[in-house]
């Protein structure tokens, strides 16, 4: 069985699907992409997609992070962490870049404490929130 | 697009869905399927398993309840009971446990 392991991000992901629901907790290697209910923590090693309809509450860490969907919980990201328009978001985001897209519905922190070296500093980079 | 718990996720805990899942990783818990459920070569099961129909490649512990099917395929290993209309048990499948086609 080919388990390829690319930047496509589709074919051989881990999906969990609209309806499924899961009450526990997750880990794994590789990317994620959650279109259903998720009650409890998610640990990956890849990207984590939160898709528009999907939810979670409990805590995630991932490599980076898209939320489209509802998440009750915090963050940890050694990457970037987007939360796009849409999104309903309520805990601490913690990444080495945070995005809030206009359009999503966030309370939290977000800490997004890193150090860009000097050649690339102030670079024509998205949207980056920094709040307390 | 339906569920693919794919080979290095590990979920403890319950899962439920409603439509097919298939798993080439490890769950531990619960795993409830209202549709088909497909459990690769190479996925752990440690759990009791409900679905519509079972196709078994990998390896499951608990006792297993279709409304369909369950399918035992060569190489596949499933130490609890069955439950079920129909069962097929493949040549090279390893299976303790009881089976009851609940006639």
């Amino acid at each position: 069985m080919p388990a390829k392991r690319g930047s496509s991000s589709s074919s051989d992901a881990n999906v969990l699907g609209k309806s499924l629901r899961v009450r526990g907790r997750l880990t794994g290697e590789g990317d994620l992409r959650v279109e259903g209910e998720i009650e409890g923590e998610i640990q990956v090693s890849g990207a984590l997609e939160l898709v528009d309809g999907g939810s979670v509450s409990g805590n995630i860490a991932a490599k980076t992070v898209v939320i489209e969907g509802s998440l009750t919980g915090d963050v940890a990201a050694e990457g970037a962490v987007l939360i796009r328009a849409g999104a309903r978001v309520t805990g601490n985001m913690n990444g080495a870049e945070v995005a809030l897209e206009e359009g999503a519905a966030f309370t939290g922190r977000i800490e997004a404490e890193f150090e860009l070296p000097d050649g690339l500093a102030a670079g024509g980079g998205g949207p980056r929130g920094r709040r307390r | 697009m339906a569920t693919v718990i794919g080979q290095g996720i590990i979920i403890e805990g319950e899962v439920t869905s409603d439509e097919a899942v298939v798993v080439a990783g490890t769950v531990r818990g619960k795993l409830t399927v209202d549709g088909p459920l497909t459990i690769e070569a190479g996925g752990v099961v440690e759990a009791d398993v409900g679905a519509t129909s079972l196709s078994l490649g990998g390896t499951v512990t608990g006792n297993v309840t279709a409304s369909d099917r369950v399918d035992l395929l060569a190489g596949s290993r499933l130490v609890g009971d069955v439950r079920a209309g129909r069962v097929t048990i493949a040549d090279g499948a390893v299976f303790k446990g009881s089976v009851d086609m609940d006639v």
